[in-house]
């Protein structure tokens, strides 16, 4: 999947999260930009990972704050699983 | 010195319209909202026939609330929002007019967001508790729909919930009235919701008292016919439905400040519980008949001043009767007019009671009692003035009634406004 | 005339203790209830520590009723209901049904019930749900339940707020009592809620479960940590009381309630809400901030609440730093039976001149610069005690009591 996807998919996580148009997100804008309160944040990143099928642990997303730390740990975790899929023996537990 | 409780306004979300206007022409017009159940899957829970329900059709959250982020608010969230602001907007309560004085809101409601609890929970068990939605948790306290329309509407009054089956939204009413009138709050929302859920149509119909069962531990039995009319000697089980209904209830002198029209006057309240939960006929009447008493003590109203009775009646077999009972050992030979909007509204729990104070409101200004739709039979013994057709009648003064599943009897007198004082 | 309220039984299941005098007694020597979470596996939470009530039999309170037919929440808080009569020196029979009610708040109602359908939900074992679901889990089962074991048949009301709701019930018992609705004569007012799977996830969720301790106004407190329990006061007129020689702890002064309609899980940023439900409470009992001996905190040890809850108490009381304490610190959060377990420690407070302590305190936070009665109770006179509670939803309660002199 391509960053420009990746971005697209994210976008619309957090538009039906928050209720933004998705088309107004700003491609590098930061959380704190979109207004996002504590409790979206933590509903983007459970609803990010399960979109993405990340498996990651959910501290994870506390140290995300904008869309393009979103999309580059979605980009990084899914080489990781490329990774894992072509080569089943250094798949990570 | 107890302030006055007037009501300024009215807004409902219910299966026969979303107005109180809409619902309660439906209403006399004798139509039915009960209709095959089209929220969730049944899986064979009951037969086709049974799959019956009185949902808000094509409930349109949006219609009622344009501004703002939804996705926080379930469904018992949206139908109580939307409600709320039909209500502001009826009473005249303006967004400025929030911003200067506080209105707060008291709901009644027996699930709350039930489905929205279980939905959470199995997403925990099933995926793990690091893939439970926090937004949703915040939808599993029991206050939460009144704390998202508090939110959404800007209702920085009193905000309370109130729990107590199907007498939640009366007792709601009477708790706001309470408020008010000692001076506590100005203007309080108050009424009551249910969501229609998987969960509670599962419990309801498991524990057979969902018409058609015949009282069984099954879900359905088969050949026999549905009767969920309230009073009728056939009657077997209610049908299950929802709605929200909130009435704008304020103080006298805050009413007179803004120069609210005024649809009447919540005179009197009384509460009293049957101990045994309903499995001694007896004291489930006297629960009924002193619930009514108190509301009449309450309001300085005699039995024979009322004009008519809106009835909690369900089609509940033992329920009605302990319901017809009481109210006829309150108003002694005299065979009241009454009337029970659950056979056309379905049985909507913590909604029922809001959508009642409605349609008083609506009958107060246009004279039309609604009938008991599908009524062929009365039983033998019931005095209650019920009639199969709709009719007209002037209506000054009210007494609602609800009896809860658990033992809870509420009771409120409402009396038009304008009406002569007594 | 509105008539005058006290508060003569108290009745307590808690995670330190149950019934009054050995729960007091813990309180005040600081024990904890904090123990790692034993009714269900934590292994896949971020946090592991609970305050659950440990060893409940239901069997010794629920007699009238068969406790199979009762949730958790419900035994507990009749089990609370029969202590509370025995406190006040009253056996149930010498209750007068009629006139006398009962009043509760829960945050949860019995999730476990709910649990259990989901379970069978998730197995395919719908057909082996009975009438049980519905007769167990709603939540006015549990004001329900007290009212049926004991007879009573006066108004019963059932006041889930969250995790304001104690005091929600409690204030509405008292206005009951004030102005003779319903002809009552006597109320149990209190809250209950039961260890849940769903309560511990969903505040797991939010981050917001303290790892090792619960430290109230703390510098370096990371959480909360969930708990279970029940409290009925039981209250009368003051002539009622005073005529049968009852044994008075404290009267109701008044209560506040407001709503911060600003955020379902966040509280107002400055504290707006908080402010306005004490001032309230304030006016309604006729007294000014500066006639209050003593706080019951919210204080449930998350940085946030604490940190508004101490900026809400600043625009209140001021520069004066009044004695200010949180039990949760040794009860963990009760639910919607915390402002219930409060509101009696704050009669007991009056009534011994005793305040109790927020136990775990070791670094001041400078943005919570307040007198915490840190770790150990202290002697003092409680004319008047203050109980805050702050829920989901922006609901907000204050509960003002005051010292009896007979």
């Amino acid at each position: 999947m391509d960053r420009a996807e990746i971005r697209s998919r994210i976008k619309e996580v957090i538009s039906n999260v928050a209720g933004l148009d998705s088309q107004r997100i700003g491609d590098h804008d930061s959380w704190e930009e979109l207004n996002l309160d504590s409790l979206s944040l933590l509903e983007i990143g459970v609803d990010v990972d399960m979109a993405f099928k990340l498996g990651l642990p959910d501290e994870t997303y506390k140290g995300i704050r904008s869309l393009d730390a979103m999309v580059d740990l979605v980009e990084s975790r899914q080489a990781e699983q490329d990774v894992a899929v072509a080569s089943p023996q250094q798949a990570t537990a | 010195m107890e302030r006055r409780v007037l009501i300024t306004g009215a807004g409902v979300l219910s299966p026969l319209g979303s107005s109180p206007a809409a619902m309660h022409a439906a209403l006399i017009a004798g139509e039915s909202g009960l209709g095959a159940v089209s929220l969730f899957p049944l899986d064979g829970l009951v037969s086709a026939e049974g799959a019956r329900a009185a949902e808000v059709r094509g409930f349109d959250a949006r219609a009622h609330l344009p501004e703002g982020n939804l996705r926080p608010l379930d469904r018992i969230g949206r139908l109580v929002a939307a409600a709320a602001g039909e209500a502001l907007a009826d009473a005249g309560w303006t967004a400025e007019l929030r911003r200067e004085r506080e209105v707060g809101l008291v709901l009644g409601t027996m699930f709350c967001g039930i489905h929205t609890i279980a939905e959470f929970d199995r997403r925990g068990l099933t995926l793990g508790p690091s893939y439970a939605s926090p937004m949703d948790f915040a939808n599993t306290v029991l206050n939460s729909a009144a704390g998202q329309t508090a939110i959404w509407h800007g209702l920085r009054g009193v905000n309370s919930t109130v729990a107590g089956g199907a007498a939640s939204g009366l007792q709601a009413v009477a708790y706001a009235a309470e408020l008010i009138a000692g001076g506590r709050a100005e203007a309080l929302l108050a009424g009551g919701a249910e969501e229609l859920s998987y969960e509670a149509f599962l419990g309801f119909s498991r524990a057979g008292r969902l018409c058609g069962s015949n009282g069984a531990t099954i879900s359905r039995v088969s050949g026999v016919a549905e009767v969920p009319v309230p009073f009728d000697a056939r009657r077997n089980g209610f049908v299950l439905g929802e709605g929200a209904g909130l009435a704008m209830l304020e103080g006298a002198e805050t009413a007179a400040r803004r120069g609210a029209r005024v649809l009447a006057e919540v005179r009197g309240w009384g509460a009293a519980y049957d101990p045994s939960r309903g499995e001694e006929p007896a004291r489930a009447e006297r629960a009924v008949q002193r619930a009514v008493e108190r509301a009449l003590a309450a309001a300085g109203v005699d039995a024979g001043e009322v004009d008519a009775v809106w009835c909690s009646a369900s089609g509940s077999p033992a329920g009605d009767r302990a319901e017809a009972r009481g109210i006829a050992a309150a108003f002694g030979v005299r065979a009241v007019p009454a009337t029970a909007l659950k056979s056309m509204l379905g049985e909507g729990l913590g909604a029922a009671g809001g959508l009642a104070v409605a349609d008083i409101l609506e009958t107060m200004r246009d004279g039309a009692l609604a009938s008991i739709a599908g009524l062929e039979q009365l039983e033998e013994g019931f005095s209650l003035g019920v009639s199969a057709q709709r009719r007209a009648l002037p209506v000054r003064q009210a007494l609602a009634c609800a009896a809860g599943f658990d033992g809870q009897v509420a009771a409120l007198v409402l009396k038009a406004f304008g009406a002569a004082e007594a | 005339m509105p008539r005058r309220v006290v508060v003569t039984g108290i009745g307590v299941v808690t995670p330190i203790g149950t019934g009054r005098q050995a729960f007091w007694e813990a309180l005040l020597a600081g024990r904890s209830g904090f123990a790692p979470v034993a009714t269900f596996d934590t292994s896949r939470h971020p946090a592991h520590l609970g305050a659950e009530v440990r060893d409940f039999s239901p069997g010794p309170w629920v007699r009238t009723l068969d406790p199979a037919r009762l949730g958790r929440a419900s035994q507990m808080a009749v089990a609370a209901a029969r202590l509370a009569l025995a406190d006040a020196g009253l056996a149930p029979e010498e209750l007068e049904a009629e006139a006398t009610g009962v009043s509760m708040g829960t945050t949860s109602g019995e999730p476990l019930e709910v649990e259990r359908l989901d379970d069978r939900i998730l197995a395919g074992e719908t057909a082996q749900v009975g009438a049980e679901f519905v007769e167990r889990y709603p939540c006015h089962t549990i004001a329900g339940s007290i009212a049926a074991e004991l007879g009573c048949e006066g108004p019963v009301t059932m006041i889930p707020t969250a995790c304001a709701a104690g005091n929600y019930a409690v204030a509405h018992a008292f206005e009951a009592l004030r102005g003779e609705r319903d002809g009552v004569d006597a109320m149990l007012a209190g809250g209950a809620d039961a260890f849940s799977r769903i309560t511990y996830t969903g505040f797991a969720r939010l981050g917001a479960i303290a790892p090792e301790v619960c430290q109230p106004f703390d510098r370096n407190r990371k959480g909360m940590i969930p708990g279970e329990g029940a409290a009925v006061l039981v209250l009368e007129p003051l002539d009622r009381a005073l005529a049968r020689g009852a044994r008075i702890y404290a009267e109701v002064a008044g209560y506040g309630l407001s709503c911060d309609a600003h955020h379902m899980t966040a509280a107002h940023p400055q504290g707006e809400g908080a402010a306005r439900a004490m001032e309230a409470a304030l006016a309604m009992s006729g007294l000014t901030a500066g006639d209050v001996s003593y706080v019951s905190a919210h204080g449930t040890g998350t940085p946030t609440n604490d940190r508004l809850e101490a900026l809400a108490v600043k625009r209140v009381f001021g520069a004066r730093r009044v004695p200010i304490s949180s039990i949760k610190s040794m009860l963990g959060h009760t639910m919607g039976a915390a402002s219930a377990i409060e509101a009696a420690v704050c009669a007991l407070a009056c009534a011994e001149s005793v305040a109790p302590p927020t136990m775990n305190f070791a670094d001041p936070d400078p943005e919570c610069d307040l007198d915490v009665i840190p770790n150990a109770p202290r002697p003092m006179p409680v004319e008047v005690a203050m109980n805050n509670a702050y829920a989901f939803g922006g609901n907000n309660a204050s509960l003002i009591v005051r010292r009896w002199e007979s």
